[in-house]
């Protein structure tokens, strides 16, 4: 694929505003908290189209259309199923506790509701697994901008990295969530139009369902057979996987996403951030997976000298042709745009990878900072330190997710890599904080070994079992139809273990005193209602519309 | 700062790039595209731009 000149300036005004961005907003940061929590002033619509933005990193889009083009519309599973509900219960139930207990961080909470092991475990861990994120974010984005433009590979990550450090260290955590909101926006103007021109040209969506096998085309109809659909999954483990315990483990106590609602200008607006950002999830798939099942569709039409219209990516693995899916996404661009909107979409791609990336290394910071640097290694030093640490880390975590993109190198699939580090270290997490927040029983000791139980559970299933031929270091118990599937069971094992875990413990230890407890758990905190606002306003009527949404597309697709 | 504005320049001024190209260079093909895709999608751009920054201006307009 070759840029015309309109393509790079198109890029150099996105990057130009990004870091002007940065640069406007550099007078707004005189204070730790102005830099890592963004004072509690953002807008709702901006944490909003933040939350989800974060989230949207280049693997994500690259991924998306990858399993579009691998599993069909099976895919939005992992919107409508595997996010949109935890968002709500996520505004509705848990962002009262998280808000209202001032907690500058996730871990920070498990500090306030448990003790300081349990934060010390969690901080740890979460720095880790974001700075990881953020590496294979990048690999991701080097590799594409290599195999597609023949764009030097550490030059290309090099360069990216650097814009974001720009633009997170000028402006901390509001300049990331502000640029997150434009690069929402620019995703959308970048794969919109591919979407739409790759379905038309397919014949529309029923076009696609006359070309495609009928277990393509349904999300629901194939799931009582793991035989029967492409993911090779049964029901259950889908819907208790990747509905309940993973995807509620992801939105629910990512410090990640959690700290863009945290930067919400109330109570209020904190807890409609997960809500609204429903809204444009819910329909993300149409953008994002579409793409990748019209791609099937074109591969079987021909045109009219009978040569096909588009050929799907292939690659040479061990000797044999195999699909290579993480290029559908860049063929496809390839194939509809011409100059200029290549340029908006090449952009929207490099947007893609920045917030995800800003996103990993603002969270990063606010956990190093407080979590660690601030609890561990030095305590009660005046704020204007902390601020210049803060400022430290945002280079320190982009050095490390350099170093982090070279360690991705060795693995292939970037979604189940990334499914595999989200079974270890955050499933267990889910039930944690479900019996932190609403049993106020529950025991500092008992949600510290629940989580070591919980993520030896998820090794230990790991380790046992068998998927496409990896795993089973530890000898062979069960075997499983895909990666995918091993990830689901890995992630239901570690979420049973730590809850079980967690109430035996908490049953044999001492309990802690109510008041003590007071704006950390269920029962013990006064939710305050907005009675006076309009129904939008307010929270559960929002989720209530939602809801009502979601199960629409749902059946409109099953 | 209100992010309206500067997300609204950015969007008019890609749309302006975009619907200039589709205007002056109409024949833009890509090998699967039939249609001037860059006038229609500039045009939207253009239009979405211009509702940012009208936005932004209602709202300095009501507040001091």
């Amino acid at each position: 694929m070759k840029l015309a000149v309109v393509d790079y300036v198109i890029l150099a005004t996105y990057f130009a505003f990004v870091i002007g961005i940065g640069w406007m907003l550099r007078k707004r940061v005189s204070t730790s908290g102005d830099f890592l929590l963004s004072g509690r002033s953002v807008p709702v619509w901006i944490t909003s189209l933040a939350f989800i933005a974060a989230n949207l990193g280049a693997q994500e889009l690259i991924g998306m259309s990858a399993s579009g083009a691998k599993y069909g519309i099976m895919t939005a599973h992992f919107y409508w199923l595997g996010a949109i509900p935890a968002m709500l219960f996520m505004g509705i139930f848990m962002m009262p506790f998280y808000y209202g207990s001032k907690a500058r961080s996730v871990p920070e909470f498990l500090k306030m509701r448990f003790d300081e092991k349990t934060r010390g475990y969690n901080a740890i861990t979460f720095a880790v697994m974001t700075i990881f994120s953020s590496g294979i974010s990048m690999y991701a984005l080097g590799l594409l901008l290599h195999l597609v433009l023949g764009w030097d590979f550490n030059a290309s990550v090099v360069a990216s990295a650097a814009i974001v450090l720009a633009y997170t260290y000028l402006g901390g955590l509001t300049s990331a969530i502000y640029n997150e909101v434009l690069q929402f926006f620019l995703i959308v103007a970048g794969f919109a139009p591919l979407a739409i021109l790759a379905c038309a040209k397919a014949g529309g969506w029923s076009g696609i369902q006359s070309r495609l096998p009928a277990n393509m085309t349904h999300t629901w109809k194939y799931m009582g057979d793991a035989s029967q659909n492409p993911m090779g999954v049964e029901l259950f483990g889908m819907v208790a996987g990747l509905g309940f315990v993973l995807s509620f483990g992801y939105w629910c106590t990512n410090f990640l996403v959690v700290q863009r609602a945290m930067a919400a200008d109330s109570m209020s607006a904190a807890r409609r951030t997960p809500l609204i950002g429903t809204i444009p999830k819910m329909f993300l798939p149409f953008v994002v997976i579409l793409p990748g099942i019209a791609a099937v569709a074109l591969a079987k039409m021909t045109g009219v000298g009978g040569e096909h219209l588009y050929n799907l990516p292939t690659k040479i693995s061990n000797g044999v042709v195999v699909g290579d899916y993480d290029q559908v996404l860049t063929t496809l661009m390839k194939s509809f745009y011409p100059a200029g909107i290549l340029g908006v979409g090449l952009t929207g791609l490099m947007a893609s990878f920045m917030s995800g990336m800003a996103g990993n290394v603002t969270a990063f910071n606010t956990v190093f900072t407080y979590d660690i640097y601030q609890s561990y290694i030095r305590k009660g030093a005046p704020d204007s330190h902390y601020l210049k640490v803060g400022r430290m880390t945002t280079i320190v975590g982009v050095a490390l997710s350099i170093a982090a993109a070279y360690v991705c190198q060795y693995y292939n699939n970037i979604m189940d890599l990334l499914q595999f580090v989200f079974g270890f270290v955050n499933a267990p997490l889910f039930a944690t904080f479900l019996l932190g927040m609403f049993w106020k029983r529950a025991t500092a000791h008992g949600a510290f070994s629940g989580l070591i139980g919980g993520t030896l559970a998820a090794a230990a299933t790991w380790g046992l079992t068998v998927a496409e031929g990896k795993g089973g270091v530890f000898g062979v118990v069960h075997t499983f139809s895909s990666v995918m599937v091993q990830n689901f069971w890995i992630a239901i094992c570690a979420f049973s273990t730590c809850f079980v875990v967690t109430v035996v413990v908490s049953m044999v230890t001492a309990p802690r005193a109510d008041k003590e407890l007071e704006g950390l758990v269920y029962g013990l905190t006064k939710i305050k209602h907005d009675e006076g606002a309009k129904w939008y306003q307010r929270p559960a009527p929002l989720a209530i519309f939602v809801s009502v949404l979601v199960i629409v597309l749902n059946i409109w697709f099953a | 700062m209100d992010l309206r504005v500067p997300s609204g320049l950015f969007f008019a001024i890609l749309g302006a790039i975009l619907t200039g190209l589709g205007i002056f260079a109409p024949g833009m093909r890509a090998p699967l595209t039939d249609v001037n895709i860059n006038l229609y999608a500039g045009l939207c751009m253009l239009a979405f731009g211009a509702f940012l920054l009208l936005m932004a201006r209602r709202a300095s307009g009501t507040k001091p």
